[in-house]
């Protein structure tokens, strides 16, 4: 039995500027999307201030929690960040999520965590030039003595690979085990059954009987405990690097 | 034949898309839901601070009623005390004039009843004297059997008996 791991499918390539790819992982990002849009267009259909339906409790239970997650480790002054964590939050959950029903998630292409770190690289970088000046970033490379610049400067560009590593890592994992654990139930339903006398033997050792059930448990965890996690730490991350960035 | 990117790798294409989904996503979050949701937030602080606000005039409105109610009523306690106070001194007034009077004119009474009785006296003891002396001059004839000349004696008795009413 051979069991192939690979990274996203490649439905097609646009013939333009050298062939742009589309793959799994972009398609499934944009349904991601499409989801978070629609949920967003669902819960605030009909606000109202007075008598709110479930619905806007719900809305308002999200802004108010992302928005407090925000303010607590950013500060008051970083407030304006919560439309960006909360989009962050919500496209890293249900695209961790997406492998739950099977589906490819986009988290687990490396592409898509290092896009994510990359760009909060340049917000953390940006707030730190808004703080004190391109003068006083660059000094800040220098700090506490000089001979340790280059250590500086690799700290600083280990961050965000450090972030796309770290949830990529995570959830390519789960889904590597998954994938190895159903191989291997496979292998070893059609192995026992086979064991089996005759036709049955013959027939039901086809079909991959201990696959059901089993890999739920595995699930639990690396779909939803991870995927849940995952999110949390790197929306955490960036909300705690971009903070720290404005108290120098 | 399916394609495949290999497991670990960065796609230029995918890493551009990823970013730009993300802005899109994070200017959609914004639009739609935080912008959204943060106005009706403001809207019900808004309301629940006039809320609040049209509680505290009132309160305040009652308070200075009560106040006023409070004010009123311990004037009107002050009041009413003043006015028992002078009802009280007016009957106070007027049972010593009552009392004045009544005892000004029994006294009145009692100092014509000793006159009364002063003058009665007088005359009861004039009467006698009268009638004493008559007696007397009535006996003293009987006794001398002689015209004794009544007023020489008459003067001497009274002045007998004047000095016998001194002497009693």
């Amino acid at each position: 039995m051979e069991v192939s791991i690979t990274g996203a499918r490649i439905y097609f390539e646009i013939p333009i500027l050298g062939g742009i790819p589309i793959t799994e992982t972009i398609v499934n990002s944009w349904l991601v999307m499409l989801a978070i849009i629609g949920l967003c267009l669902f819960l605030t259909h009909d606000l109202k201030v007075r008598n709110v339906s479930k619905r806007q409790v719900v809305a308002e239970m999200f802004v108010t929690t992302a928005q407090n997650f925000v303010n607590t480790n950013m500060g008051e002054k970083f407030a304006h960040y919560g439309p960006f964590v909360a989009a962050l939050f919500a496209s890293s959950l249900l695209s961790n999520l997406l492998s739950l029903i099977g589906m490819f998630p986009p988290t687990s292409d490396l592409s898509t965590t290092l896009a994510w770190a990359v760009l909060v690289f340049v917000l953390i970088t940006a707030t730190k030039i808004r703080t004190s000046g391109v003068l006083g970033y660059m000094k800040g490379f220098t700090q506490p003595i000089f001979v340790l610049t280059p250590f500086n400067i690799l700290s600083e560009l280990a961050t965000p690979i450090s972030m796309a590593f770290r949830h990529f890592g995570n959830i390519v994992s789960g889904g590597v085990i998954s994938a190895l654990v159903y191989a291997a139930l496979a292998s070893l339903s059609s192995l026992v059954l086979g064991l089996l006398p005759g036709v049955l033997g013959d027939i039901l050792s086809h079909i991959p009987i201990f696959q059901v059930g089993i890999p739920a448990v595995l699930s639990v965890y690396f779909d939803l405990f991870s995927g849940f996690m995952q999110a949390f730490i790197f929306c955490m991350l960036t909300t705690l690097y971009i903070g720290n960035a404005a108290e120098e | 034949m399916e394609n495949f990117e290999s497991l670990v790798s960065v796609a230029p294409w995918e890493f551009i898309f990823t970013i730009c989904n993300l802005l899109i996503l994070t200017w959609a979050v914004k639009h739609f839901l935080f912008n959204r949701v943060n106005q009706v937030l403001e809207e019900r602080r808004a309301q629940v601070e006039t809320t609040y606000a049209e509680a505290d005039e009132a309160k305040t409105s009652a308070e200075q009623m009560k106040q006023e109610y409070e004010t009123r009523m311990a004037s009107a306690k002050e009041e009413a005390a003043s006015l028992v106070k002078e009802a009280t001194q007016r009957a106070q007034d007027r049972s010593d004039e009552i009392l004045g009077a009544a005892r000004a004119e029994a006294s009145a009474m009692k100092a014509k009843a000793e006159s009364d009785i002063a003058a009665e006296r007088r005359k009861a003891a004039g009467e006698l004297k009268n009638e004493i002396s008559g007696i007397a001059l009535s006996i003293a004839g009987k006794v001398v059997e002689k015209e004794i000349d009544a007023d020489t004696h008459k003067a001497l008795i009274d002045d007998f008996i004047d000095n016998l009413g001194d002497a009693s």
